[in-house]
């Protein structure tokens, strides 16, 4: 019952044995209270048991901060989500015979979209590239500024996961299933670690303005688990959060005035109630929120940032400003603690993601155009502020693309789930790294094949949480992030 | 629940391979091999170190993946789960070279680095020299450990015939209760030396019973009533007034709806409307309000359809196995459509049984006495339904309320297919008449302009993928779909050459009573079916030349045919024709050699042209105007479009299920033993009976037999489980807190002899739920206060024992309603489809098309409890998703009751609540005047359901005042601002 640890794994042969907390969990005892218990170490849910006859409870918050496994090497993760599924080939995986091969009709076994196929015309790398680096790392034209920054960085070329079809590949890379219902790597590292900030919420999304991605909040439900570990949407502009704006009509001062009252009632409703800890929970709620109101807006004003970073991050530039003031946002939460921030490059449908169909140049040269600067601009900020080493940056879309094209002509390529690159920076990875293989022509993975869960499992472990002990009890069993089976790590990148 | 391993990275297993070519068996293929001493140095220099350096770490002492070890040559021998990996004599047919060689994407070992060309050359060799290795070896120990059930497997628990204990007797010197209820309780709170709270207030217990039966809040005039009414049958009396309210139907039906998982869209990409689900969240209502019997409401839900005479409701209660998710384009179809059946094992498992069966889909349960098999005899139960397809005939059924109307409409169905025929007959001549005179003219045009067609209506949908057999083209998205004016079947509309399927469905015109001969030739598979049979199956990878005949019996008029063909590699063909009496052999389809590559085009057919310019001449104008009258006439019958109500509901593909397989780790690739239909072996209930239907018959009639053994008043775990759930929903826990699980992993009961005598009374009272209520709520243990005290919460803080009722939070829906009802908005219209509330713009954003999937209701409308309010799967609205409304994609057998910060934001800032706010203050101003004491003395009346005190009223007149001095506040806003306050505070929020 004082077991500080998120949800240590039972040993073999007691597999599903249920912690005390869980059982309350499912009895419907809810979230404070009682059910707290294991959330919190056992002196300070006493200490809030006692101070809730003084009606003077602090906020018992279920993200409150908790020890990991481990101490593992990253804080914050940033996942700068390239919704829709850049191509490799033409971006950070070299193939050099495929330019050769351009146009020509080829044997080759795809499964994207448009079903399995065993022949294809071969759309050449639309860009050429050159070495960078002390790594000599090849980064495509597409991203002058990123190509700075090749030695912090690790590629894994060999990407799998088990769907080439948008919806089941967008669910499997946020929460390992392909299946609907299950919670995201960010409330499963919010699970395990809690926040260190309570005035924010520890799990972030912030979306393309161009709109959500398909199955919307599906990609950042907490499933199963309580919604106190879905994302809370964050905006870069206007209200950062829903609902934190003060009515028109309402100051700051007279809502202080409310509040007063409100707790007044609450606190003598309480008083006969001193033992139901979710009424001092649910009075302190009110405090928390007041206190967001200015912590929040205050998170998200760049206005203190100097001209410096914002020419790093492109937000002078109308093209890469969005996706700048995101990235920089980024790191004002990395700075505040908030443990999983997502960042859609991308959004809505077609050309508005990088979802190449039809013409491969436009799309790829609109979406990296618009965040290479920023992405770069983060990496060389968080780097020069000492805050690489804590925060893992992770960047790929759901699956990456065919080296052959989808239609008859033009130079689009289908979807592609048997190989593509993603890539991870900071946070104990090591830089300057490449990992695995695809074949010659890029379209498979041969070498060091890593699947999805291996990637989660990576980043669950930089963050110091054992992937195959971080588990949930749910409809009968430890659920994990990486499944029953487990996944290994991504061990020669990982430190 | 768990997934079953996928064509990914590690679990990317050579089991997959192993089953392609299971026929062979384990080790007797080896023993030519075994005394070959070249051979067995070979092994012992080139393989068992390749073995052991890249195999082991996945196949050896630690980790047996796919049951596999390669670590001794009894482990090799043996094989994985699936049967052996090594043929002697034949690399070929072996799968672990298969696997090595990487030569199938499904199969590729190790799975991370390919071996070397070398390596792989080696083992291969090793094969061809009949992979000799050494005899004697010690053999490792059984990797499959066997699925024993054991006696005290057997003993537990729940498992037990339920047998109803006597109430113990309490001698604490009051009266007896007389409500065995309380004996129990009373006798275990006893051995803790624990006493039982005293009741609590009337004013509490009238809110209490209110919510617990209605989840809305009782006016302060019935407060009143309740508390001025001294009779001694008040509380029975007011439980059964709330019995009797259609709220009772809205509140308990909104429980049954989060366990079956209701939402009314599919989620995934486009998140689809279900169609009609709306119909069975009104049937769970009405069931609840009339007190259906629950065996009889769960054997609606499993097989209402095969109930003798099955109503409107019986259909609709189907309509249980279409509410899961459902994604319209799965990256493995056979496997997505085991996952909806693993939905439907889930659900009805977990809850109407209290099992976690589906956690055997995989491998044997890990806790619980499930092996395997159970899964798969369960889910073969399930096997022969119709996969889901989110509309059509199969998901969408015509809805009948009287035996009357359902005949009437047959013989409008009749009447319209006869009247089809006729006018198809006269079509039919008129058309035989023209060609003759045409063909007897001189003039042009020719009639070979314009050959006969004998197919109309044509319709074709077209696939890409790569098959060996024709696939089930019902499970697949087509690529493209369109009409073929041409009359013809035609694979010319292809956009390649390999691997792709085309599917064509039409009316085949029948000139007359007869016999008719199809011939059909295709490379490669092809079936053709009339009216709905099959005809002639030439299914495989086969070239063209040996054409199939078959002669059936049809009678005149238009009837339906079907064409299903695919196409893997090399070589393509189709040709179909037909003749009958009167004719000699007539092309069905259109040359096979052109890949015209265009989408929904194909040539026309000349004869409506030609009949339209020369139609007045040759068959006078007259007998044209018929002919054409005739042709409009036709257009409009269409049988299927005589206008019925449909349910969302359940079909079967016939009599015959196909057989069901065990499943090798959940992988369709990998199946196994066949296995029947039979129950949860440890229950030890006899095998099923299953019935022998009729060949004609819609369905296999096995989910009757299911729902028969589930609702049986023998079955150990149905009436426990449902008892045990109406606990939970009036003590915030079940006797047992595991409520969707009573397997050995699950709770114990606190009270296992309550728990036996309530089921024990739910069957003995007809399976009633209304009886139960009355059961549990005129109990003493129902009425106790929710205080704390002292003693008792340090020697039993989690209430296990029952000295209290612990408080609760309202839920999601409860906040909403009680909102509506408090400022007199709510309105109570009941039943059909759901409205749509306001959703801010800042969560529409969210969707890749915002707004998408959601309509707006009327602010009437929008003022409708919660239960009816659309439940989309992406998309919620904010106040229930923040107050922890059911998750949908599968079974939630329990509310959370988070608290959060985001709550209160939603709570003093968000939309919804600032103008039920001003909602509330208008109805103060009209029901207590101008005075603004009688206002907030109102207000606070009604949110809390008791009379203020002075003090408390005071503090509101000051936070008005305050507001009004501080900002300049007008009395409106202020008194707004007064109902904001009001309705956020914790006694509205939490009940005692």
């Amino acid at each position: 019952m004082n077991n500080q640890q998120p949800n240590s794994a039972q040993p073999a042969g007691d597999f599903c044995r249920r912690t005390r907390r869980e059982f309350l969990w499912e009895s419907g005892a809810g979230f404070t209270g009682l059910a707290m218990t294991g959330l919190l170490t056992v002196d300070k849910f006493f200490a809030n048991q006692a101070n809730a006859a003084t009606s003077s409870t602090p906020f018992v918050n279920p993200l409150a901060p908790k020890q990991p496994h481990f101490k593992g090497k990253a804080k914050s993760v940033i996942f700068l989500f390239m919704y829709g599924g850049p191509s490799q080939v033409d971006t950070f995986d070299y193939k050099p015979e495929l330019y050769k091969l351009d146009g020509k009709t080829i044997p080759v076994k795809t499964f994207g979209r448009g079903g399995k196929k065993n022949e294809g015309r071969v759309v050449g790398p639309k860009w050429t590239g050159k070495n960078y680096g002390q790594s000599g790392k090849w980064v495509s034209d597409l991203f002058p500024n990123l190509a700075g920054c090749v030695d912090d960085i690790s590629f894994i070329h060999s990407m799998m996961a088990d769907s080439p079809i948008h919806g089941s590949a967008m669910l499997q890379m946020n929460t390992g299933k392909v299946l609907s219902g299950s919670p995201c790597l960010g409330s499963w590292v919010n699970y395990g670690l809690g926040s260190v900030n309570e005035n924010l919420p520890g799990f972030v999304v912030m979306l393309d303005p161009t709109g959500g991605p398909i199955s919307g909040a599906k990609n950042w439900s907490s499933g199963y688990m309580p919604a106190s570990y879905q994302a809370t949407i964050m905006r870069s502009a206007g209200d950062p959060i829903l609902d934190l704006q003060r009515p028109a009509t309402m100051s700051e001062a007279s809502q202080r005035r409310f509040l007063d009252t409100l707790k007044e009632f609450n606190s003598e409703h309480q008083a006969p109630r001193a033992d139901n800890s979710n009424l001092a929970a649910r009075i302190a709620s009110y405090e928390m929120a007041f206190k967001m109101q200015s912590s929040a807006p205050d998170a998200v004003d760049l206005s203190k940032e100097t001209e410096a970073t914002k020419e790093l991050y492109g937000i002078n530039d109308k093209r890469t400003e969005d996706f700048g003031r995101r990235c920089l946002l980024a790191r004002r939460l990395v700075e505040r603690g908030v443990r999983f921030i997502q960042l859609y490059a991308g959004g809505a449908h077609n050309d508005d993601n990088w979802d190449a169909h039809g013409d491969l140049v436009k799309n790829h040269t609109h979406h990296a155009g618009r965040t290479d600067k920023p992405i770069a601009g983060l990496l060389k900020d968080l780097k020069q502020r000492g805050l690489l080493d804590s925060t893992l940056i992770i960047w790929g879309g759901e699956f990456g693309r065919q080296p052959t094209a989808e239609y008859a002509t033009g130079t689009g390529r289908d979807h592609n789930a048997y190989g593509f690159t993603m890539w991870m920076a900071g946070g104990g990875i090591k830089g300057g790294t490449t990992l695995g293989q695809t074949d010659e022509l890029g379209g498979s993975a041969v070498t060091d094949r890593f699947h999805v869960k291996n990637l989660h499992a990576t980043a669950l472990h930089q963050m110091g949480l054992d992937p195959d002990k971080l588990s949930y009890f749910y409809a009968g069993l430890d659920q994990k992030l990486v499944g029953v089976e487990g996944a290994e790590l991504m061990t020669k990148i990982a430190s | 629940m768990t997934s079953p391993s996928r064509n990914g990275n590690a679990p990317r297993s050579l089991a997959l391979a192993l089953a392609l070519t299971s026929a062979f068996g384990g080790g007797q293929c080896l023993s030519a091999a075994e005394s070959n001493p070249a051979g067995l140095e070979f092994f012992e220099r080139k393989v068992r170190p390749l073995l052991a350096e890249q195999c082991y770490s996945c196949h050896g002492a630690e980790k047996q993946k796919g049951h596999l070890r390669l670590d001794s040559p009894g482990a090799i021998r043996a094989g994985g789960e699936s049967g052996a990996v090594v043929v002697a004599g034949d690399p070929a047919k072996s799968r672990l070279i298969i696997a090595v060689g990487y030569q199938s994407e499904d199969l590729k070992m190790p799975p991370k680095q390919r071996l070397t060309a070398r390596q792989v050359a080696d083992l291969t060799e090793w094969v061809k020299l009949g992979a000799p290795m050494p005899v004697g070896e010690a053999p490792v120990s059984a990797i499959r450990k066997e699925f024993k059930i054991t006696d005290k497997d057997r003993a537990h628990w729940a498992f037990q015939p339920v047998k109803k204990p006597v109430a113990p007797q309490i001698n604490n010197g009051k009266p007896p209760s007389a409500n065995p209820i309380d004996a129990f309780v009373l006798a275990k709170l006893a051995t803790k030396n624990l006493t039982a709270n005293a009741s609590a207030t009337p004013r509490e217990l009238v809110r209490r019973a209110y919510y617990d039966l209605t989840g809305l809040p009782p006016t302060p005039a019935e407060v009143e009533a309740f508390l001025a009414d001294k009779s001694p049958r008040a509380w029975e009396l007011l439980i059964d007034r709330l019995l009797d309210s259609p709220r009772y139907g809205e509140k308990w039906g909104r429980h049954w709806l989060d366990l079956v998982r209701f939402a009314e869209s599919n989620s995934y990409e486009r998140d689809g409307d279900k169609p009609h689900a709306w119909r069975f969240r009104d049937y769970v209502i009405r069931a609840f309000n009339a007190d259906k019997p629950y065996d009889r409401f769960l054997r609606e839900q499993l097989a209402g359809d095969e109930l003798a005479t099955p109503d409107a409701d019986a259909i609709i209660a189907t309509g249980f196995y279409r509410l899961g998710i459902w994604d319209d384009e799965p990256a493995d179809r056979e496997l997505a459509r085991y996952d909806s059946l693993d939905d439907i094992v889930a659900t009805t498992s977990q809850v109407f049984l209290g099992l976690t069966v589906d956690c055997a889909r995989c491998h044997n349960h890990k806790i619980d006495p499930i092996p395997q098999q159970d899964y798969y005899r369960l889910l073969s139960f399930f096997q022969n339904v119709n996969h889901y397809r989110n509309g059509g005939p199969t998901d969408e059924i015509p809805l009948f309320t009287t035996p009357e109307e359902k005949a009437a409409h047959a013989a409008k169905v009749r009447e319209v297919e006869r009247r089809r025929d006729e006018v198809q007959a006269s079509l039919t001549g008129l058309e035989t008449l023209f060609r003759e005179r045409l063909a007897k003219g001189e003039t042009t045009p020719k009639l070979e302009s314009a050959p006969h067609r004998d197919l109309d209506e044509l319709q074709f949908r077209y696939y890409r993928d790569t098959w060996d057999k024709l696939p089930d083209f019902t499970l697949i998205k087509a690529e493209t779909v369109g009409k073929l004016a041409s009359g013809l079947f035609d694979i010319g509309l292809r956009t390649r050459n390999d691997a792709f399927g085309f599917v064509f469905e039409g009316a085949l015109i029948v000139p007359k009573d007869g016999d008719y001969t199809f011939h059909l030739d295709s490379d490669d598979g092809s079936r053709l079916s009339v009216n709905g049979k099959q005809i002639i199956l030439y299914d495989g990878i086969h070239g063209e030349g040996s054409e199939q005949s078959a002669t059936v019996r049809l009678s005149q008029g238009r009837r339906p045919i079907k064409l299903e063909y695919f196409q893997r590699q090399n070589g393509l063909g189709l040709t179909v024709g037909w003749s009958g009496p009167g004719f000699t052999r007539r092309a069905l389809s259109a040359s096979s050699e052109p890949v015209r590559a265009v989408k929904n085009k194909s040539p026309k057919s000349d004869f409506a042209q030609l009949i339209r310019t020369e139609g007045a001449r040759l068959l006078g104008v007259e007998q044209f105007k018929n002919y054409q009258a005739l042709k409009k006439e036709l257009e409009q019958l269409k049988p299927e479009r005589v206008s019925a109500e449909k349910a969302l509901a359940i079909s079967e593909r016939g009599a015959t299920p196909q057989p069901t397989h065990l499943l090798a780790r959940g992988n369709p690739a990998l199946a196994g033993d066949v296995v029947e239909p039979g129950f949860i072996e440890v229950l030890n209930t006899p095998a099923p009976i299953l019935p022998k239907p009729a060949p004609d018959a819609r369905t296999s009639g096995r989910r009757t037999v299911l729902a028969n053994w589930i609702t049986s008043p023998e079955n150990p775990l149905t009436p426990r489980v449902m008892v045990n759930r109406i606990w939970q929903h009036h003590f915030g826990r079940g006797l047992v807190r595991s409520t969707s699980n009573f397997g050995t992993q699950g709770d114990r009961p606190t009270h296992p002899e309550l728990l036996d005598w309530l089921a024990s009374e739910f069957v003995a009272r007809g399976w009633s739920m209304k009886a139960m209520h009355r059961l549990i709520m005129t109990s003493q243990t129902y009425r106790m206060a929710s205080r704390g005290n002292a003693a008792a919460l340090s020697a039993d803080p989690t209430n296990d024992l029952l000295w209290r009722v612990d408080p609760r939070r309202l839920t999601a829906e409860e906040i909403r309603d009680s909102i509506l009802a408090i400022n007199g908005t709510l309105n109570l219209k009941m039943f059909g489809p759901s409205i749509f509330v306001d959703i801010p713009r800042e969560v529409m954003a969210g969707q890749s098309q915002p707004g998408k999937g959601w309509g707006k209701s009327p602010p009437e409308e929008q003022s409708r409890r919660s239960i009816y309010i659309k439940v989309k799967r992406s998309l919620r609205p904010p106040i229930l998703e923040s107050f922890d409304v059911a998750e949908t994609d599968r079974s939630a057998p329990v509310r959370f009751a988070t608290v959060q910060p985001t709550q209160a934001l939603g709570m003093i800032n968000g939309g919804f609540l600032n103008e039920q706010a001003e909602v509330f203050a208008a109805r103060l101003r009209k029901e207590a005047g101008d005075d603004v004491t009688k206002q907030v003395r109102l207000g606070l009346q009604l949110v809390t359901t008791r009379t203020p005190t002075d003090a408390e009223v005071q503090r509101g007149l000051a936070l008005i005042a305050a507001l009004r001095a501080q900002e300049n506040a007008s009395p409106e806003v202020a008194l707004k601002y007064f109902c904001l306050m009001a309705l956020n505070l914790n006694e509205l929020v939490y009940v005692d």
